[in-house]
């Protein structure tokens, strides 16, 4: 008995080889420690955390008051964070972890207020959704800028949102928050002219197209395919636009591309005579289609 | 005069995969003309090119390995078996660039192409490996209407009890990421598993060539020539992944390898590395891969759990911890959950649903191998621990690491 004591002693000294989870509690808590002090500290306790109710109480609490320093707080969000992998452990806490992000989740700093509206959105939590959409509907109310909420709205995307997707794509406030909104609105099956007409159009950025190209495969691949094949043919096509169109079906095409004789046609004489990456694209193509 | 040889006893060309744990397999006379004796003493050897894989051959289960191999082989046609192994250190590079020859005196009686497949560092893969590995990865995914739905519908916070927080940590994720791959190399045999060796700097993979490069609100591009540029998962498009460390650097504060080896002897005191490094490395993150119910989103995941495991086989290694006989390799609390006890079998794979399994089992059995037997459709979490076959050569899982020997 004694030596099985020993060994686990063993064993818990060499998992915490800076200090114990006490001490490491005690230096993160305490507020007239340095800033990185109290920021390394708080990196040793999600097994802590894990273990004993008083210490995520105190880790919580770090995270909550506004007279905190935002690093310390931060470190304890990341802390907080690695401890919820541990479920099992963690899930009796979850209601009061969950419950502090919504409190923290309106706080006067803009990077916690971004990042525990992640977490949340990821949880896909109503609470942190309506507060998104309520900050793209009334920006004067936003709690994150418009292209990060649309990026968090898309964790669980609701037909409610796509309204006001669709009408930042057509008046975006910035060229993130318009890319973001057509990210989100590639999940809207009704959208899909929306991006048949962005994709053929030579005067929009080559990243809308490549989006573009995306949300038209899924919402409808056969539309793709026939663009695709279009695009390839167009000699005043751009390499990245041909590129994209080559990926495209080469992992998506089928028994018709295979069978297409004027494509294989072109795309063997863009392996020879185009840029190098788009010749690298049209070798593989061909290699997929046994040419 | 012919021989036939059989990889991983298989006439199957999709059997002819090595790893550094030996594969067994057999040689037989199928033409025995010319044949003067009862039997033919047979010279197995590997040809390879300088930089692709290698392989050494033994005759039995156990003994040295060494780089050739004569055995007599009756004219009857009665096989022989023998094992054959990856040479540590020499892994493939492409698909079938290892030949195994045989020889009668001087003369080539028969011979079979091969691959030493092995999880590579994705740091230091070749730009070929790469591409291929992402192909297959793009194509599993299709879109989110291909098989991937089912591995990403399997990490989700209503399964997390399964698979999280208690000692089947790392059991359960060696078979999801083993599933996966044998998944990806249903599509493209050649490929496996990299990892990210995430306490070192590796900005290869955070490349727009690779797994990609993150925006300023962590929207990750890719080149037009990638076809991660199409994934897409739970219907929406794209990854979100924004990482708090420079991409060219590792991120701080994580367990270096030699410190999570040092977590202790007992897989109780290891199994810690579920915080750190493991849990240090996914909130290393803002984005997908920084929470459970949004990790397996984001393909990095899989890399990183790939690196959670080669740790823990590093450890095994180290320690000899792959006999779930002893205490030691497992910590079998009388208090461990349901799905995290040696016995138990383990969800998905199990097909069991209801409370206290989740209320549905995505994905069906675990994918076979056409190499190795083990660990069957539907594994127990002991089957997970003897990887190699080091106590049991039928327990051999079918993957290797490249910085993991077998002995």
């Amino acid at each position: 008995m004694a030596k099985k004591r020993q060994a686990t002693k063993r064993s818990t000294s060499a998992r915490r080889p800076k200090r114990s989870a006490r001490s490491a509690m005690s230096v993160a808590t305490n507020a007239r420690k340095t800033v990185k002090e109290r920021v390394a500290a708080l990196a040793e306790v999600p097994v802590a955390v894990c273990e004993r109710d008083e210490n995520l109480q105190a880790v919580l609490k770090v995270l909550r008051d506004k007279d905190e320093p935002v690093n310390v707080r931060l470190a304890a969000l990341k802390s907080l964070q690695t401890a919820s992998f541990s479920v099992v452990a963690f899930e009796s806490c979850r209601g009061d972890y969950i419950g502090t992000l919504r409190e923290v989740a309106e706080d006067s700093d803009p990077e916690i207020r971004q990042r525990v509206l992640g977490i949340l959105a990821r949880e896909k939590d109503g609470y942190a959704q309506k507060k998104l959409l309520e900050g793209l509907q009334h920006p004067e109310k936003a709690l994150v800028p418009a292209e990060k909420a649309l990026q968090l709205l898309s964790y669980d995307v609701h037909a409610d949102a796509y309204p006001i997707a669709r009408s930042i794509v057509s008046k975006p406030p910035n060229a993130a928050a318009r890319r973001e909104a057509l990210r989100l609105l590639a999940a809207d099956a009704s959208a899909a002219p929306v991006f048949e007409k962005l994709l053929r159009d030579k005067d929009e950025l080559a990243e809308i197209r490549q989006i573009s190209a995306s949300a038209l495969q899924a919402l409808k691949p056969e539309k793709l395919r026939a663009h695709a094949r279009e695009m390839l043919l167009d000699t005043s096509e751009y390499d990245d636009i041909q590129v994209t169109s080559l990926t495209a079906l080469t992992q998506f095409g089928g028994e018709a591309v295979a069978k297409d004789e004027a494509l294989m046609k072109r795309v063997d004489r863009l392996r020879g005579k185009a840029s190098t990456k788009v010749k690298q694209s049209a070798r593989r193509f061909l290699d997929k289609y046994g040419r | 005069m012919n021989v036939e040889l059989q990889i991983n006893n298989s006439i199957s060309p999709t059997a002819r995969f090595v790893s550094w744990a030996p594969s067994p397999c057999r040689i037989r006379m199928t033409n025995p003309s010319g044949a003067t004796s009862p039997s033919v003493n047979v010279r197995i050897a590997g040809s390879s090119a300088a930089a692709g894989g290698a392989v050494v051959f033994r005759r039995n289960t156990t003994g040295a390995f060494s780089n050739s191999l004569t055995v007599p082989v009756p004219i009857t046609g009665t096989s022989v078996p023998f094992f054959v192994a990856g040479r540590f250190g020499r892994p493939s590079i492409n698909n079938e660039d290892v030949r195994i020859e045989a020889r009668a005196g001087t003369t080539l009686v028969g011979s079979v192409r091969v691959m030493v497949r092995i999880r590579k560092n994705a740091n230091t893969l070749t730009a070929a490996e790469r591409d291929r590995f992402v192909a297959a990865f793009a194509q599993l995914n299709n879109q989110g209407a291909g098989r991937f739905a089912d591995f990403r519908d399997m990490h989700t916070q209503v399964s997390s009890p399964q698979a999280h927080g208690a000692a089947g940590f790392l059991p359960w994720h060696r078979a999801y990421i083993l599933d996966l791959e044998r998944e990806l190399q249903a599509i493209d045999p050649s490929v496996s598993l990299p990892y990210w060796r995430f306490d070192q700097p590796a900005p290869n993979i955070f490349t727009r060539e690779f797994l990609g490069v993150s925006d300023t609100i962590g929207t990750v591009q890719f080149s037009s020539n990638n076809p991660l540029q199409f994934w897409r998962t739970d219907g929406v498009q794209g990854i979100n992944r924004q990482p708090f460390f420079s991409t060219g650097g590792a991120p701080p504060g994580l367990f270096t390898e030699a410190q999570t080896l040092a977590l202790g002897n007992q897989y109780r005191a290891f199994r810690d590395m579920e915080f750190n490094p493991h849990g240090d490395a996914h909130t290393s993150f803002d984005g997908s891969i920084s929470g459970i119910p949004t990790a397996a989103k984001d393909p990095l995941f899989f890399l990183l759990h790939c690196n959670v495991d080669r740790l823990w086989a590093k450890w095994q290694r180290q320690l000899g911890r792959f006999n779930p006989a002893q205490a030691a390799s497992y910590d079998s609390s009388p208090g461990n959950p349901i799905g995290h006890n040696l016995p138990d079998t383990m969800w998905p794979w199990n097909g069991i649903t209801g409370s206290p399994r989740p209320p549905t089992a995505p994905g069906g059995a675990m994918a076979a191998s056409p190499c190795v037997s083990a660990p069957g459709p539907q594994p127990q979490v002991r089957d997970s621990l003897d990887y190699q076959g080091s106590v049991n050569s039928v327990s051999r899982l079918g993957f290797d690491y490249d910085d993991v020997r077998f002995a």
